[in-house]
């Protein structure tokens, strides 16, 4: 005799009974989620997490290429003597830097500005500094090469520390200040053009 | 000139009878700092070694502006004053 419990359903047969009711006996199914990557059919699975995308590497510290100043200076073209003694806050120059052609030279020197590592770091910021203070009226017409250099020093430094920053920001801007002091009646005006966040030191 | 250079030949056989090192900083010193970093005692050896009446100063300050080393290459030194004093006390003055 079947005993029917009241107000129960009529009993359906067997094949039409909730196939999630069915749960095979001394089996326990796992609910441990499985990580995935994402866009694939995986993914639209249930119980599956979408790993996260992997990181782009816009924040990730770049190495500079080697820059030009490198390269010559490790062939040995410029004229600067290396010293193993040396206190290190000093160039010894080869040959007198009022006979350099700044032409070809201070661009290169500039190039190196990009460099953070001793002793082209240093030898770029110090012989820049050599140069100018010595240089006199060879440095006006170089001032055209030594724009575009600049420009890309001083807007290339996010990755650098902000100690680096600072003295190379600080050096750039003594310099565009320089070319703007002995530049002559255009010469805020082309730096301006070619540097538009430079502020000026003689005008208001 | 002719004088001024037969001035210094005469004093290139001369040499300093005492040496002291320098307690306080001054224009003197400044110059003696610049001297001793090119490798020479002061400006007497200077120019008795390089064979020069004159070295190159910096007009505003009268701070030595560049000198050629022994081995011939050049040291170029700022307008400023370049000897800090943690520095002043390893400068040496010679006494003639």
């Amino acid at each position: 005799m079947v005993v029917e419990k009241a107000g129960s359903s009529p009993p359906k047969p067997a094949g039409e009974r909730c196939p999630q009711q069915q749960e095979p006996l001394g089996h326990v199914k796992k609910r441990q989620q499985q990580v995935c990557d994402g866009f694939t059919i995986k993914a639209m699975m249930k119980n599956t997490v979408v790993r996260g995308p992997p990181l782009a590497g816009a924040f990730k510290e770049r190495p500079t290429k080697p820059t030009a100043f490198r390269k010559f200076y490790e062939r040995g073209d410029f004229p600067i003597a290396v010293e193993h003694d040396t206190k290190g806050n000093k160039i010894a120059w080869k040959v007198e830097i009022e006979k350099l052609d700044y032409h070809y030279y201070l661009p290169l020197f500039f190039d190196g500005l990009c460099e953070m590592t001793f002793p082209y770091e240093f030898f770029a910021r110090q012989g820049i500094h050599d140069m100018l203070e010595h240089g006199g009226n060879k440095i006006l017409p170089v001032i055209p090469q030594l724009i575009i250099p600049i420009k890309i020093n001083s807007g290339d430094g996010i990755d650098y520390s902000q100690q680096k920053r600072e003295n190379i920001g600080d050096l750039i801007q003594e310099t565009l200040e320089a070319f703007e002091r002995c530049g002559g009646e255009t010469a805020y005006i082309n730096i301006k053009y070619m540097v538009p966040t430079y502020q000026s030191c003689i005008l208001n | 000139k002719k004088s001024e250079v037969s001035g210094v030949m005469a004093k290139a056989d001369i040499k300093p009878k005492s040496i002291h090192h320098a307690k306080k900083w001054s224009d003197d010193v400044e110059n003696l700092y610049r001297f001793q970093q090119a490798g020479y005692r002061d400006e007497v050896e200077y120019k008795q070694v390089k064979q020069v009446d004159m070295v190159e100063c910096w007009p505003e300050t009268g701070f030595v502006k560049k000198l050629q080393r022994r081995d011939n290459t050049f040291y170029y030194y700022n307008k400023q004053r370049e000897c800090e004093d943690k520095e002043v006390h390893k400068v040496k003055v010679y006494v003639y």
